[in-house]
């Protein structure tokens, strides 16, 4: 029987041409090829159980970029390209979509990186290959141990939030409560640090859980949790599950007040959108968020065509990840990020003439002028080991079907 | 370039491993195991573990982690094959897998949790510079994977191999042929479980980094995808199909900037793409690719197996 | 505790339809169809279509909905399944597996990553023996229970439903007394099609709609199919309460967290002390 079809060469063919795929494409891009371009890696979870949040920090890469490069780039002209890749919501994606970012397209930063496993999977390979990782995930972890100024923070650390938190109940003064958590890497430090502090302070944690995410039902928790009857519930996960949970506190007729963050009970409109107003009423959340009275948050609103009373959590963080590397590119003078990294802190600190604008802080750059940039997340400042200063957390409740903002807090 | 393209044949090395697992245990034995991807959990946390808990080295600790992940194995297949209904088989894996990702995630006493386990040793770390390490990574990959085809060739040629094809077969007469039934099916599992074991240590040693979002369902996918691309039971046309899956799956990053779709959209499609190819495989080329290869070998295992004239041949 | 029980109930009650299916689909075809969660997945997008952007009202569209994805199931099998028919479970299976990715994602694909609900007024609880209940669960127990009534009279008094059972138990049979067995596996795609689509509804209307809701209950779906008997309707019912009362009833003594382990409990149970289940018939095997 002679064989047809496709023979061991015929498949060692196709191997061959499979494999030459990812050799050929770089050639497709000449500019990119021969320097022209500053090519910048974008690792973005757009599917996983964070896929709801990454969509939109890379429509604000892409506009930062877009912006800058309509201005004339950088570095004498050289114009920003990115790199949006999809991380999945897992460690070991984002770790080599961050060797791809640094071994294929030659990218000097590597920026995104919204979850924790994400970040510290590619923590390691950013520092041994000396570029810049930045990240917007919570976790103390991805900063801690040294990174020889390759790691930045743009975000508040977990324990901080716990802490702002903490102090915003005691100003509520709920006295008795209920705490139920996602198993997920930012959330557990954010919860214990809350109830160290509330039992700390002579308040009662009636019970407290943990659940996985993905479950058929969370009836179970709700039940166990909200059956104690304790004043009020906090409640810290992702959108998914907090939108199940809240669907079966409402149905279960259960009165304690719930709190929860900003990333499940807003998530940009998709909460209330979800569950509809009369079950949202009197929810309220915290998030890290930027000051939305500052001017360079006003800004970007503007930049991704959002209504002026919008709360973005997220997509400003890419911004100034982009915006931070156009500007340490400018000052440092070289696409390095051996060179570059070293001026984090001169171009997000100061001292210097303070900024909102990133072409602004490029003109002033290139007059030899030093800079303070003020970014549209937060004032970029950052710590020598990496950590941002200066976040604040939002307060809001819903009320209405609408977000209302009650106070702005600093840990 | 070139850095990249030796990480990742490190990743088609172990991808490829867990495919000959998979190959092993569906391919030659039969038995489905969706819970491949918890089973390739436990592999990676204990060699893990072994090493940053039990100060084990890491020869000890892949070691370790092959013994556990085939004991197990070993223990599910014992348990659920007392019943020989395959369909029942893979809902028990499935659920076992399940289990194993949620002890990973819950139990951060041992685990650390969402959290993950860093910093992990990896094989003469210590000696080999960190710029040359990916050229000795892959190299001791491949000599891996060689390693474990020739195992499985010769197990294959074996009388063990034998019975493994019989029992697949036909299972009812291979029993009356005399052959344990339930006892080879347990060893062919639990060998395969010894393979997603040495699988997952060299995923832990390469990634340095392991949480439970390493281990998710799609890993499966992948999986399944390189073994019926490779053809069911043939060992190097496995590790082809691993290479043919991971070099799409990357190949299909760069066609990013050729398809005007969104990134998560793109996601879901790359995904469609493979659940498709799967079942076309399945209907149209269920040998694999390596047409030529495998209908040689087809013809010599279908053939029915020689009836033992003597006593002496049927005692094997 | 009462009133974990009923949670059970309810949680069961959901598992039932789809546990239904799953029983249907193995007694008459013969394999263990995975792709049944992310097929009630896409029946449950399809009335969240038609709810939230027709703005047509539960009823008609989740009937309206059913009835489509009863032909798409006929599809799917004409597709995937038929051209593999010959080659036994295990390969159904893989490809089960398969078509589950691709339902998931076609989902995915159409409304994305968020999480989304029915457009339907949630509506707070009413105390009946010193049980909480909702108008929502109501309309799932009365939903379900007329489902497992015209199954049950489908089933055994209706020639369609002899004909299931014969092509169930002996094809070949079947098929030399005249039984056109293509014609009863439309129809068991179709039917165990329409079962999915209102078990999809009711997850959505339990829970949030989003791309992995039917995959999260594979494993109570087929632990109750088992515990029940697969092959027997009304094994899975039954089965299917069980599955769901244990289950909420173990959260008293385990973490919530694991109590995805109970339906595998009972699972490893089921397969060492009666692996034909409650009301299945014993095979003879050696």
């Amino acid at each position: 029987m002679k064989a047809k079809g496709f023979t061991r060469r015929n498949a060692l063919k196709l191997l061959g041409a499979a494999a030459a795929t990812p050799l050929t494409a770089p050639f497709l891009n000449l500019a990119h090829a021969q320097g022209a371009t500053i090519p910048i890696g974008v690792a973005l979870p757009m599917t996983g159980n964070a896929g709801a949040y990454g969509p939109d920090m890379g429509e604000a890469a892409k506009r930062t970029a877009e912006r800058i490069n309509k201005a004339g780039g950088i570095l004498g002209g050289r114009k920003l390209e990115l790199f949006i890749e999809d991380s999945e919501s897992s460690a070991s994606v984002a770790a080599n979509l961050s060797q791809k970012f640094i071994n294929v397209h030659r990218c000097q930063s590597l920026v995104g990186y919204w979850g924790t496993p994400e970040g510290m999977a590619s923590r390691p390979i950013a520092i041994q290959n000396k570029v810049v990782l930045m990240v917007s995930s919570a976790a103390n972890a991805i900063t801690e141990g040294g990174s020889d100024g390759y790691v930045w923070r743009f975000q508040m650390k977990a324990t901080d939030w716990g802490i702002v938190i903490s102090r915003a109940t005691e100003k509520l003064g709920f006295k008795s409560f209920g705490v139920m958590g996602l198993q997920n890497a930012f959330v557990l430090p954010i919860m214990r640090v809350f109830e160290e502090r509330m039992t700390a302070g002579g308040r009662k944690v009636m019970d407290s859980l943990v659940y996985n995410p993905e479950q058929p039902s969370y009836r179970a928790e709700v039940e166990r949790i909200f059956g104690k009857k304790p004043e009020a519930v906090y409640c810290f996960g992702l959108l998914p599950d907090f939108v199940s949970i809240i669907r079966e506190v409402y149905r279960g007729g259960f009165d304690s007040k719930v709190v929860a963050l900003s990333i499940m009970a807003d998530a940009e409109g998709k909460f209330v959108q979800a569950v509809g107003p009369q079950v949202a009423e009197g929810i309220r959340h915290f998030q890290p968020m930027p000051d939305v009275s500052a001017p360079g948050y006003k800004r970007f609103l503007q930049l991704m065509g959002a209504p002026a009373d919008r709360v973005l959590l997220f997509p400003p963080n890419t911004h100034d990840q982009i915006a931070m590397t156009a500007l340490a590119m400018e000052k440092a003078k070289s696409p390095m990020a051996v060179d570059w990294s070293k001026q984090m802190i001169p171009v997000g600190n100061g001292p210097g003439e303070a900024v909102d604008d990133v072409l602004a802080g490029l003109e002033q750059l290139r007059s030899g002028k030093s800079i303070n940039f003020q970014g549209a997340g937060s004032i970029c400042d950052f710590t020598p080991n990496g950590d941002q200063l200066g976040r604040g957390m939002g307060q809001w409740i819903i009320k209405g079907g609408k977000q209302v903002f009650v106070e702005y807090a600093r840990p | 370039m070139i850095e990249f393209i030796v990480l990742m044949g490190i990743v088609v090395c172990f991808s490829g491993i867990l495919a000959l697992a998979l190959n092993f245990q569906w391919g030659l034995g039969g038995m489905v195991n969706f819970g491949l991807a918890g089973f390739y959990a436990l592999g990676a946390y204990s060699c893990a573990l072994l090493m940053l808990k039990g100060g084990f080295n890491t020869f000890f600790a892949a070691l370790g982690a092959m013994v556990i992940v085939g004991a197990v194995c070993g223990l599910v297949a014992f348990v659920t094959l007392r019943v020989t209904e395959e369909d029942y088989f893979a809902i028990v894996t499935l659920g076992v897998g399940e289990m194993l990702r949620l002890v990973a995630l819950n139990e951060d006493w041992l685990t650390k949790g969402a959290l993950g386990l860093t910093g992990i040793p990896r094989p003469l770390g210590a000696t080999i510079p960190p710029t040359s390490y990916p050229y000795f990574m892959l190299a001791l990959s491949i000599a891996l994977v060689i390693a474990c085809l020739w195992a499985l060739n010769r197990l294959s040629r074996s009388p063990f191999g034998r019975v493994v094809r019989a029992v697949r077969e036909d299972d009812v007469v291979a029993a009356t042929l005399g052959k344990n039934v339930l006892w080879a099916r347990v060893r062919i599992f639990a060998i395969g479980g010894v393979l997603i074991g040495l699988a997952g240590s060299l995923h832990a040693f390469y990634y340095q980094y392991i949480d439970p979002t390493q281990f998710s369902t799609i890993v499966i996918a992948y999986a399944f995808m390189a073994v019926i691309a490779g053809g069911r039971g043939a060992h190097l046309g496995t590790v082809l199909g691993a290479a043919v899956v991971m070099l799409l799956l990357e190949g299909s990053r760069f066609a990013k900037e050729l398809v005007p779709l969104e990134a998560d959209q793109l996601a879901a499609v790359r995904i469609i793409i493979i659940g498709v190819g799967l079942i076309l495989l399945l209907i149209y080329r269920p040998h694999g690719f390596l047409r030529e290869y495998r209908l040689q070998a087809t013809l010599k295992e279908e053939r029915p197996e020689p009836q033992p004239n003597t006593p002496k041949e049927a005692a094997t | 505790m009462l009133q974990t029980a009923f949670n059970g109930l309810v949680t069961g009650i959901i598992v039932a339809l789809p546990a239904l299916a799953v029983t249907l689909l193995f007694g008459v075809l013969k394999f263990a169809n995975f792709a049944v969660g992310a097929m009630m997945t896409v029946a449950a997008y399809m009335v969240y279509a038609l709810n939230t952007e027709l703005d047509w009202p539960m009823l008609p569209a989740t009937v309206a909905a059913a009835v489509a994805f009863g032909f798409m199931c006929i599809l799917m099998d004409l597709v995937t399944f038929k051209p593999l028919r010959e080659r036994g479970g295990l390969t159904l299976m893989v490809a089960s597996l398969g078509l589950g990715f691709v339902l998931e994602n076609v989902a995915r694909l159409a409304y994305g990553n968020a999480a989304r609900s029915y457009a339907m007024d949630l509506a707070r609880p009413f105390r009946f023996m010193d049980i909480r209940m909702n108008r929502e669960q109501m309309i799932a127990f009365v939903v379900a229970t007329l489902a497992m009534a015209v199954m049950y009279v489908l089933l055994t008094r209706m020639p369609i439903g002899r004909a299931m059972r014969a092509v169930a138990d002996n094809p070949a049979l079947a098929q030399v007394r005249g039984i056109d067995s293509a014609a009863i596996i439309r129809w068991t795609w179709f039917i165990a099609g329409m079962l999915l689509a209102v078990g999809g509804v009711l997850i959505g209307m339990d829970r949030a709609i989003e791309p992995p809701m039917g995959a999260s209950y594979l494993i109570p779906v087929f632990a109750a199919a088992i515990l029940g008997g697969l092959g027997s309707p009304l094994g899975a019912f039954v089965g299917a309460l069980l599955i769901g009362i244990v289950s909420e009833m173990a959260t008293l003594v385990i973490p919530p967290n694991y109590r995805i382990g109970i339906p595998l409990l009972v699972i490893a149970a089921i397969l060492i002390f009666r692996p034909q289940g409650l009301f299945g018939q014993a095979h003879i095997r050696r």
